[in-house]
């Protein structure tokens, strides 16, 4: 039908103008910050990652407890290529996505033998064990101490340009293009025939390997890509910070990621990013500038048990909630019920 | 449309006009106020970069709260006397939950937006966040744990607790007054506190002639079940237990513990911070004899001639009255004595520029370190002379009450046993050119 083909066009050309428009927004946005909210804006944009490839791992409907650890597997690892083996620190960068992928790889073999609530507790397991093993090798690992003075990502200076990327601006460029490139990356798969197959396994696996699909496979997969985009953003944290240590890939900083997915919302792409975004504003900024700083975990945590009592579903089923308001308003009391009588 | 929906509606769009508009007002009241503070030249800010929150704030808050008080004190007295002119203090605290990204935000706030002249840390593993930062904006900052000291990092200090050398002041004490117990088993949990402190008490049991029954137990800082750690210390029969220093969060599960498995030797810890819940946990006569090292400030031994912290008896009363006297820690009189320092150091350069404060500090060698007059040290062991030691009190649990028995020379011991303290850093791996 044209009127199909039309419409297609229209949705394809507002998405690219709302894709511009964010584009357009992030670019700006660093100049309209502090020089604090700069440097929050950063490591906003390192967790967007975090919390994205950790959503592509629930796509298969295991959530694991290991996904922080599996950010420092990348964040030890490209920090040691750097400082120990003078590895530049963009190749350090993807090396440690791929030594993270690795370490998920030989992880699943045990991991996936469970499932569910099982699957979450090995998966915690699993992540401490490789924490233990960061506190008690102090060679190469720093033991609890940890590393310091990680190589920082290069300044380039080539006569007109100088940059520094110890500068939180240039850096949240940098980190802006690694992340929206892995974005990219992460949606393509999901969209693709790959991602399908996740969302088959989550929801009738049974039915899967009924017509064929190998789920350990697939979901070895799922949790091997996110662990290298984890990785990828654990590299970019410590090339940042220049310094890593066990207690940061810790559980608590899981039950962070945890939130954020949670609040957000993991039905779509955008939902995880949503709720980072959101609780990091309230978090680092609104509530900082309100001077409630000691009372921000137990702001934090009334925000948790609302959302999941009011917001279920998490931010992403907000819009599509006004949406629907908003058409039953326009469309007059009649459908909305009000009125009768 | 009905009457009342409409109606329903107009009043949706009120309370939306309404709550922007209570915002804005907000904002902008906030806004006003910054900008009264910002306006007042007469005003200089400190920066307080110490987790406020989360498992490690028992050692940055209460620090805040004395902080308060000592600026109440000082403001009350017309302020700090610097080049001719008094100015008033006012600290900006900044919550970094003892994490280095949060951290280097708040250095950066702090300086490039507080506009502050001096940055007080708690220190340990915030402090490589910030380290940058310090270099390149030359700020000075103070740390409460000299195992950040390197001799690259020039601008930072550890004027008033040098953690945990002083420990040696209290194996050294127990050693002369109960000669009778000769074993000793110890704990810790394993992270950037718990190691150097595991080796200042090695070596600090090694020169006092006491033995340990076995090798330091270390434990994951994730810990929240205590009976197998002490149960497993308690095994070999030891005179001596020794918790390190280990967190509030630990010290207390673990008396608990010992309470509950029927310990009834000797303990010895670097810290009892709320130790009184510690008493109502176990009992008065359990805790007796508990050896820690840091006094309650009603202490009337606070008031010998030597020790430079101003009225601590009053100080300990205000604090109680503000906050409560369960609300004490180690760290209440730090943070304020380390601004004794600096009001000296600022007074007398008459500057509160970081580089001419820095310089004044640590003009002769010396300075007036809360329990005395003591030397810039460190070289040995931090690699840079930035540490202030001097004398450090060694406090006794008696009657229920935290008790100054006596204040020891930590250089004298280092003098008779530096061998010993360099030989277990270096085995695990805490000298400062060992580290990271």
């Amino acid at each position: 039908m044209p009127g199909t083909g039309t419409g297609k066009l229209v949705r394809r050309i507002a998405w690219q103008l709302r894709l511009v428009f964010l584009f357009a927004v992030l670019a700006v946005l660093p100049y309209l910050l502090s020089y604090s909210q700069q440097e929050i804006a950063v490591l906003l944009v390192i967790n967007v990652l975090l919390v994205s490839s950790y959503r592509l791992l629930t796509l298969t409907g295991e959530w694991s407890l290991g996904h922080v650890v599996i950010m420092g597997v990348g964040a030890y690892a490209s920090a040691l290529l750097a400082k120990r083996l003078g590895v530049s620190v963009p190749v350090s960068l993807l090396l440690g996505g791929g030594i993270a992928a690795a370490t998920a790889a030989v992880l699943s073999f045990p991991l996936f033998r469970m499932k569910g609530f099982y699957f979450l507790i090995g998966s915690f397991a699993a992540g401490e064990i490789i924490r233990l093993i960061w506190k008690r090798f102090t060679e190469p690992f720093g033991g609890p101490k940890g590393l310091k003075r990680i190589d920082a990502f290069p300044d380039i200076d080539i006569g007109f340009l100088s940059i520094d990327f110890f500068e939180p601006v240039n850096y949240y460029f940098l980190a802006l293009v690694v992340v929206s490139a892995s974005l990219f990356v992460l949606y393509r798969i999901e969209r693709s025939r790959i991602g399908l197959t996740f969302h088959a396994i989550h929801w009738q696996d049974r039915l899967a390997e009924s017509v064929g699909i190998d789920t350990f496979r697939y979901r070895t997969l799922a949790f091997v890509i996110a662990s290298f985009f984890a990785g990828i953003a654990g590299g970019l944290y410590a090339h940042y910070v220049g310094a890593v240590n066990p207690t940061r890939f810790g559980v608590d900083q899981m039950v962070y990621v945890l939130v954020w997915a949670i609040v957000g919302g993991t039905a779509t792409f955008h939902g995880p990013i949503l709720g980072v975004v959101v609780l990091t504003v309230i978090n680092e900024i609104v509530l900082r500038a309100l001077g409630l700083d000691t009372a921000r975990p137990l702001i934090y945590g009334a925000i948790l048990i609302l959302s999941v009592l009011y917001l279920p579903n998490g931010l992403e089923s907000l819009a599509p909630r006004v949406r629907e308001r908003v058409r039953r308003w326009r469309s007059g009391p009649a459908a909305t019920g009000e009125g009768a009588g | 449309m009905s009457r009342k929906s409409l109606d329903r509606k107009i009043s949706r769009r009120k309370f939306l006009g309404t709550s922007a508009a209570s915002g804005a007002a907000l904002a902008a009241m906030s806004t006003g106020l910054s900008r009264v503070s910002f306006a007042d030249s007469h005003t200089i800010k400190i920066g307080f970069l110490a987790p406020l929150t989360g498992p490690v704030a028992a050692w940055g808050k209460p620090g805040l709260d004395g902080c308060l008080i000592w600026a109440d004190w000082v403001n009350s007295k017309g302020g700090v006397d610097i080049g001719g002119q008094s100015y008033n203090i006012e600290f900006i605290g900044y919550d970094n939950e003892y994490d280095a990204a949060k951290a280097r935000t708040g250095a950066t706030k702090l300086i490039k937006e507080d506009g502050v002249k001096f940055v007080m840390m708690l220190g340990g593993d915030t402090w490589p966040g910030v380290q940058e930062i310090a270099a390149r904006e030359g700020m000075l900052f103070s740390t409460l744990l000299p195992s950040d000291l390197t001799p690259d990092s020039t601008t930072l200090l550890a004027p008033c607790e040098v953690h945990p050398i002083y420990n040696v002041t209290g194996v050294e004490w127990l050693a002369e007054n109960k000669p009778d117990l000769k074993t000793a088993a110890m704990c810790a949990q394993d992270d950037a506190l718990g190691k150097p402190s595991v080796a200042t008490y090695l070596a600090a049991f090694e020169a006092a002639g006491i033995e340990m029954v076995d090798a330091p137990l270390f434990f994951d800082p994730a810990t929240t079940d205590f009976a197998p750690v002490m149960t497993r210390l308690l095994a070999a029969n030891p005179d001596i237990l020794c918790l390190d220093t280990c967190y509030a969060d630990y010290v207390h599960p673990l008396c608990e513990q010992a309470f509950q498995q029927g310990y009834q030797g000797q303990i010895i810890s670097c810290t009892a911070d709320f130790y009184q819940n510690i008493i109502e946990k176990t009992s008065e006569e359990f805790m007796e004899g508990f050896i820690f090292q840091f006094p309650d400030f009603d202490d009337p031994a606070l008031n010998s001639e030597g020790v430079n912290f101003v009225n601590p008896n009053e100080f300990y009363a205000e604090y109680a009255k503000r906050y409560g006297a369960s609300a004490w820690s180690a760290v209440s009189w730090e943070y304020a004595s380390i601004m004794d320092l600096w009001a000296d150091a600022a007074s007398s350069a008459g500057s509160a520029e970081p580089a001419a404060v820095l310089e004044a500090m640590k003009a002769d060698g010396t300075g007036k370190h809360a329990f005395g007059t003591a030397d810039w040290w460190g070289t040995e062991l931090f690699g840079i002379d930035n540490a202030l030691v001097g004398n450090w009190p060694v406090v006794v649990i008696e009657g229920g009450k935290a008790t100054i028995k006596e204040f020891r020379s930590i250089p004298a011991w280092w003098d008779q046993h530096k061998d010993l303290m360099i030989k277990h850093m270096t085995d695990l791996g805490q000298m400062w050119n060992q580290r990271g």
